[in-house]
């Protein structure tokens, strides 16, 4: 665990400096900022749409974030040749890429954090009050940024940003849209052994529209955030879920990179 | 159970064959490294020389688990270079080292030794030393990125001993350095063999090797071409003599050709080179019978860099 958490302060400390970090950051700050002020004098002077604007938004930019530093997250060392200080040292490469992969998550998190307590600090102001969903719909996304960023370094392990960046963006477009999928599978294939084979495929794919309940993810009903079905029971297993799913992901990722050359 | 060795090798390599594949589809194949084996004794310093292109930096990769063999074994201290217990009482200065751009020294190295559990006022004390032997204190909390190429390599110089390693790796540690601070690293590499450590380091700058190595090992693509002590080396084949006479070039030539000796021009007149099999005696008499001054007589010695530049173009030539 020591070599884990060396690395992964000095991967935050690294990430929290970089300029891409900070301009990512203050852009969403100002985005939320002016957003939801745009969205109070609007016609819907709601706090529904308050609260689902502002954390519409929390989860883009945390994906943002995350698919921005998490491609260059493994590739930059090997290219950089910064590595080579590193695995010459007694860590091991799974240690590694946890390491990496921990000092990103919590440098993310800082920035979702400051964008987190601007949005409550906003809706205090507007004496809209922050009730318990809105702190439980900022939890599921940072599980679902968590996922994400393991997803990254999954790619990142063995291929270049560029490449890390496409298929990442492509698995949380599935992610988010699993449900739809299913439901075109199940209409468009009647044999049972088609629909099972499809089925098992899916679930392959990180659920990641678990982390977002609202919009039309429900039985194609307009859920907000307001809506009290996200219960805390909800928020423990999600949390079991992207923890155990990005475990696996940092496992099979270890598994390749164990035996890469590093030249 | 094993018994207790008295001595473990600090490196043992046993046929260490490496290549890549590159180019179009990765169809062509490169032998970067073709069956090296040598060890290291206790105590000693080691240079690993060679022409670019060698192998060397390949072979240190290999020796600390960057890259894998495609066969051979390396054991470090007994452990095989897979394990991460192997690179734990080792030291590692890459080539051309780089930072991350947003740290300073100082950070990076309290994360080097967190990795090896270090902490607390020993650690600080510990990266204080390194710092003011390595002549970057004043630099130590500035972010890497704008360090200089010889501040760059000291930082990758403390990064490497942090750990007080027992086995200390470098290539070419002196690349990037001005004449005072290869004067330094010389003397901190001393330093380490006079603490019992050892050192391998590749190098190409011979006058430095010589100085400093107890035993050199030749790499010429890829494949061993000599080892030995420095001074092995240099005597090999030194029965020879060379003589520097003064006076008109012509004339020394022409007594040198009906010698039947090589020779070549210089400042003073010209040099010739008494083979091992000719009559020192009436090579001597030839000169002053012809009124030439004698200069110098000294035994002719290899250098290094003949050593190197022959084997370099052997190699070639075998190729
Ligand atoms: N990643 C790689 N892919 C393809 N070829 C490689 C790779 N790394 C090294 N080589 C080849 O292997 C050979 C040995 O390279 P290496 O870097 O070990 O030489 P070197 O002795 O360190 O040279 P130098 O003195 O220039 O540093 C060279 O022909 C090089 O082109
Ligand atoms: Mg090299």
């Amino acid at each position: 665990m020591g070599p884990i958490l060396a690395l992964a302060s000095n991967t935050y400390r690294e990430a929290i400096r970089n300029k891409v970090l900070y301009s990512i950051g203050i852009f969403a700050l100002l985005v939320i900022l002016v957003g939801n002020f745009l969205t109070d004098i609007s016609l819907h002077n709601d706090k529904r749409v308050l609260f689902d604007v502002g954390i519409g938004l929390l989860s883009t930019f945390g994906l943002i974030l995350a698919v921005f530093t998490g491609t260059s997250l493994i590739y930059k060392e090997i290219d950089r040749k910064t590595i080579y200080l590193i695995l010459t040292k007694p860590v091991g490469r799974a240690q590694f890429l946890a390491g990496k992969m921990l000092g990103l998550t919590a440098s993310v998190y800082l920035v979702l954090g400051l964008m987190f307590v601007l949005l409550v600090g906003q809706s205090l102001f507007m004496g809209t009050g922050a009730p318990p969903q809105l702190y439980k719909a900022a939890l599921l996304i940072l599980f679902e940024v968590f996922i994400v960023i393991s997803i990254t370094t999954l790619f990142s392990s063995f291929s270049t940003p560029f490449i890390t960046g496409m298929l990442t963006l492509g698995i949380i477009v599935i992610g988010r849209l699993l449900p739809d999928l299913k439901q075109i599978i199940l209409t468009k294939y009647q044999a049972d052994a088609m629909r099972d084979l499809a089925d098992r495929l899916l679930q392959v794919f990180p659920q990641l529209y678990l982390f977002v309940p609202n919009g039309h993810d429900f039985n194609g009903q307009y859920v907000s955030l307001t809506a009290e079905f996200v219960t805390w029971g909800y928020i423990g297993w999600t949390a079991l879920y992207a923890l155990v799913y990005s475990g696996i992901i940092l496992m099979i990722s270890a598994v390749i990179f164990r035996r890469r050359d590093l030249t | 159970m094993k018994t207790a060795k008295p001595a473990q090798s600090p490196l043992e390599i046993r046929d260490l064959v490496k290549s890549f594949r590159t180019g179009f589809l990765q169809s062509k194949k490169v032998t970067a490294v073709g069956g090296l084996s040598f060890s290291l004794e206790e105590g000693e310093i080691f240079g690993l020389l060679g022409p670019n292109g060698a192998g060397k930096t390949t072979t240190l990769k290999m020796i600390t688990g960057l890259i894998f063999p495609d066969k051979g074994e390396v054991k470090i201290f007994g452990h095989p270079s897979a394990e991460v217990k192997a690179r734990a009482r080792i030291g590692f200065l890459p080539e051309n080292p780089w930072f991350y751009d947003y740290l300073t020294a100082r950070e990076f190295l309290r994360m080097a030794g967190g990795i090896f559990s270090l902490r607390g006022p020993a650690l600080e004390k510990r990266i204080n030393g390194l710092f003011d032997q390595l002549g970057i204190a004043h630099a130590a909390d500035l972010p890497m990125r704008k360090y200089s190429k010889g501040m760059l390599q000291r930082a990758g110089l403390a990064q490497a001993l942090i750990n007080d390693p027992d086995l200390v790796i470098m290539d070419e540690p002196l690349s990037g350095l001005d004449p005072i601070g290869r004067r330094e690293l010389r003397e901190i590499i001393l330093g380490l063999k006079a603490r019992g450590k050892t050192v391998l380091f590749s190098s190409h700058i011979l006058s430095d090797v010589e100085e400093i190595c107890d035993r050199v090992a030749i790499l010429a693509r890829g494949r061993l071409r000599e080892i030995g002590s420095v001074e092995s080396l240099l005597d090999m084949g030194t029965n020879g003599a060379e003589l520097e006479v003064g006076g008109d070039p012509e004339r020394i030539g022409a007594i040198a050709d009906t010698l039947a000796l090589e020779w070549v021009r210089s400042m003073t007149g010209g040099r010739v080179i008494i083979s091992a099999d000719a009559d020192t005696a009436t090579v001597l008499r030839a000169f002053l019978d012809a009124e030439l001054p004698i200069l110098e007589l000294k035994r002719h010695r290899r250098s290094l860099e003949s050593i190197f530049v022959a084997q370099s173009e052997k190699a070639k030539k075998e190729a």
